[in-house]
């Protein structure tokens, strides 16, 4: 009976802090495609890059942490404003945007992928980041190393403060604002072209944010970064484009589903499981569960 | 439609048969005269269809494992193996048309995108048919009674289905059916008021390139000799799309041109198997920027 | 005298977009040989009307006849082919192809014989007046000559009814006055059915007029009766 207990807590513990990591990456790839109408497909390959320079600067470079992870933030914030500035600009205008953003993410995912095989590939097949926190905590009945609940509590912290930026200060509500209708946004007087740069960089930030706890709480290998575009995307549009609320509550049932399932069987079931449910999605209600 | 031209440029890599019959150079002109094929079908799509279809890389992978398992373990013949794996393809390609061919650009690609993720995780995990990751090996050349075909008539015999090939989608474009799809390109909603049936139309593209996504992918297998489900995943639909994108899409010689151009890329960089995304993952960012026309919409505003 | 039998008629036409009526039970008929026009202030319904009618949109109740055969539910292709054509708002034109393509692509979802085709459309284009050259690319011509191809794309397929919206949209006033002397001309080739918000293109050519208001069939009568009925001029005209 125990065992069985332990196992439920180990499911639930897991469930929640893969689910809050999924829900902070879906909530910056939601920002982004829900203002700019920018679907992000290589999301999830600054999400893997984030973690991997992690990695590096710790473990190759010597760094400590709390020059880390600034340095990768900044970084991710370089890479996105470069490409605003080179390639994404040219599009804003174009009424037809998404299709042309998805092909140049995509190709931009795939250049990255090659890079950090290239960059990575030899060093290693995994890497582990060196815990910020040595030891474990008791949650009844299971033991949760204290890194875990490090990148719990920091994913948390940032879905909270995502959602009372958007909420309570000034950009946020513009952002919000031009989500929910660009005209009238405009006439209100809102720099649309702002905001946009603004929730790229948000989006990004976020991401790096997110790759770096997944690197912290888990082992990173080079194929994550697909699995997680594929995941994101999912929980954006089943969620729908532009809701953090539905991020969060779309990430913490994707999580708990891979955590149940990875008990039984293998978790790429569960990515087979949300990518049914996004088309299910894409055909019904293309707006998503929690749109206006 | 200029089709001598395109039968010209389809021929042009035999040239590299001049070499020697059991090199690199002749592997690599079957590879290019095979994606010459393929890019073609996906330009009835895209080029001609205003449609990016992820799914075809998928679709000319379930050929390919019918095909290869046909030949393996049913002990069938190459000849009658191929034709069943295109149908099993034009089958799943208008099956998997149907629900999407509702939705418009974006969308639609985008549930492309998952069904072709969903099929390769599907590939990957159901190893009766694929042997999962690791792939099937050994796949035999055809033979031609009781002989294998041999370099350079296999080549010659590759070029002549993409000759083939070209000239069918000529003569499609040429028809009325072609000029439907040209329309329903331009002005989806217009060529529906006008009187077209723009799902019939479209059902029908899918068809025969799914056809033809089955024909390339049965012949590569039993070309390359091994394939595995990451030898039909999204990166290839989408470099196939780069083909038909750099060449010049709605064009018969832009995927060929396409297919001429990036095929040999990689083998230049052997020893570095990854430059091969960066340098592919590059030219999807520089078409999309500058090139909207490819190639060889490039020569021809040069031209004029 | 037996009254002749409608071109088309509809009965009890609705249609529904979320929490807003479109269009009400609406009920229209139009006599073969009249022009009939379809009046009505922004967001009434009018263009709902010709969406359903042409089965550009599915209708949620009611039914749709043409010369006594029913239409409605029909996809748009099929009631296209039975003899309904319509234009948009917005000028529509394959921007991308020649004006002889676009003329000719309007008989690709019809029946026509090759040889046939090409004579169809110089002819048509003849029948609007188009004298540019055939093999420009459509995107480049003037507003009023885009039109006049919309009209030759239609009337190669030879309808039994032609539903304009808002025709003279974007147009200045000497322009206005040939629209008119050209929709005028057409009269003899089909029914014509006009959605329009200047009077002065109603009142040239409309036999009879249809008022929607919030869906609803206010009045449906002659020009000089609809234009001085006291409703109408209350809840559109502006008293």
């Amino acid at each position: 009976m125990d065992g069985y207990l332990v196992v439920a807590a180990s499911v639930i513990v897991s469930g929640v802090l893969v689910g809050t990591i999924y829900a902070v990456v879906a909530a910056g790839l939601s920002l982004i495609h829900g203002t700019i109408l920018m679907p992000q497909a290589s999301n999830g390959q600054i999400f893997l890059g984030a973690g991997l320079v992690l990695w590096w600067l710790q473990t190759q470079a010597g760094w400590p942490l709390w020059l880390a992870v600034p340095a990768v933030i900044a970084a991710g914030l370089a890479l996105v404003f470069s490409l605003e500035l080179l390639v994404f600009r040219r599009f804003y205008a174009r009424a037809d945007r998404s299709i042309t953003y998805l092909v140049v993410t995509l190709g931009l995912a795939q250049m990255l992928s090659g890079l950090y095989i290239g960059a990575f590939g030899r060093i290693s097949d995994t890497f582990s980041v060196p815990p910020p926190a040595r030891g474990y905590a008791f949650i009844d009945p299971t033991p949760v190393s204290n890194a875990r609940l490090l990148a719990f509590t920091a994913a948390a912290t940032v879905l909270c403060a995502l959602i009372a930026f958007l909420r309570l200060h000034r950009f946020g509500r513009a952002l919000r604002a031009v989500f929910q209708n660009r005209d009238v946004a405009r006439l209100r007087g809102i720099d649309i072209i702002s905001t946009y740069r603004l929730a790229l960089g948000l989006g990004t930030a976020v991401t790096t944010v997110g790759g770096m706890l997944y690197a912290v709480a888990f082992t990173l290998d080079l194929t994550v970064g697909w699995t997680m575009t594929l995941i994101t995307f999912s929980i954006m549009i089943v969620g729908g484009p532009g809701s953090v609320l539905g991020a969060l509550c779309v990430g913490l049932v994707f999580g708990f589903t891979q955590a149940i399932v990875s008990v039984f069987a293998d978790p790429t079931i569960a990515t087979f499981a949300y990518l049914l449910a996004m088309l299910a999605m894409l055909f019904l209600r293309p707006n998503g569960l929690f749109s206006r | 439609m200029k089709l001598r031209i395109a039968i010209l440029v389809a021929a042009l890599p035999l040239l590299g048969l001049f070499g020697d019959p059991k090199g690199l150079t002749v592997f690599i002109v079957g590879l290019v005269l095979i994606n010459m094929l393929l890019a073609s079908g996906l330009n009835l799509l895209y080029g001609f269809g205003g449609l990016i279809p992820f799914t075809f890389a998928g679709i000319s992978g379930t050929s390919a494992f019918i095909c290869c398992n046909l030949v393996l373990h049913a002990g069938w013949s190459f000849w009658i193996a191929l034709p069943v794996g295109c149908v099993a393809a034009s089958i799943l390609g208008l099956a998997l048309s149907f629900p999407a061919i509702r939705l418009r650009g974006f969308y639609f690609a985008l549930s492309g995108l998952v069904i072709q993720s969903a099929l390769t995780i599907a590939f990957i995990y159901f190893p009766s048919l694929t042997n999962g990751d690791t792939g099937i090996t050994s796949i035999p050349r055809p033979t031609l009674a009781g002989q294998p075909i041999v370099s350079p008539w296999l080549e010659i015999l590759i070029a002549t289905a993409t000759v083939l090939t070209v000239t069918g989608i000529s003569a499609l474009m040429r028809s009325p059916i072609g000029s439907m799809l040209i329309a329903i390109r331009d002005d989806e909603d217009l060529s529906r008021a006008l009187g077209i049936n723009v799902t019939a139309v479209r059902s029908l593209a899918f068809l025969i390139a799914s056809l033809i996504a089955g024909l390339g992918g049965g012949v590569y297998a039993h070309y390359v000799g091994f394939v595995s489900p990451r030898t039909f995943d999204v990166l290839i639909s989408l470099n196939l799309w780069l083909m038909v994108a750099v060449g010049g899409r709605g064009t018969l010689v832009g995927p060929l041109l396409g297919a001429l151009i990036l095929t040999p890329l990689p083998f230049i960089f052997q020893q570095y198997t990854w430059i091969k995304d960066v340098i592919y993952g590059g030219a999807i960012v520089v078409v999309i920027m500058f090139l909207p026309a490819g190639l060889f919409g490039l020569l021809q505003r040069r031209a004029s | 005298m037996t009254s002749p039998s409608p071109l088309f008629q509809t009965s009890g036409l609705s249609k529904r977009f979320g929490g807003l009526q479109a269009l009400a039970s609406v009920d229209a008929l139009q006599y073969p040989g009249e022009l009939l026009g379809l009046i009505g202030p922004n967001g009434s319904g009018k263009s709902t009307f010709v969406n359903v009618v042409s089965g550009t949109l599915p209708g949620d109740e009611g039914k749709v006849w043409l010369e006594g055969r029913q239409i409605s539910g029909l996809p748009q292709h099929l009631v296209t082919r039975a003899g309904v054509a319509r234009t948009f708002q917005a000028v529509k034109v394959f921007r991308e192809l020649s004006v002889l393509d676009n003329v000719l692509a309007g008989l690709l979802g019809h029946r026509a014989r090759p040889h046939e085709a090409n004579e169809r459309a110089r002819s048509a284009m003849d029948r609007v007046g188009l004298t540019v050259a055939p093999d420009t690319a459509a995107g480049r011509l003037s507003l009023f000559d885009q039109r006049r191809l919309e009209f030759a794309m239609r009337l190669v397929a030879k309808p039994t009814l032609l539903m304009l919206d808002e025709p003279v949209g974007g147009l200045n006033p000497e322009e206005i006055r040939s629209m008119i002397a050209l929709i005028s001309s057409l009269r003899e080739h089909c029914g014509i059915l006009i959605i329009e918000h200047t009077m002065k293109v109603i009142t040239s050519l409309a036999d009879r007029v249809m008022v929607l208001v919030n869906g609803r069939k206010l009045i449906d009568d002659a020009p000089g009766v609809v234009l001085r009925d006291r409703a109408v001029i209350e809840t559109y005209l502006g008293a």
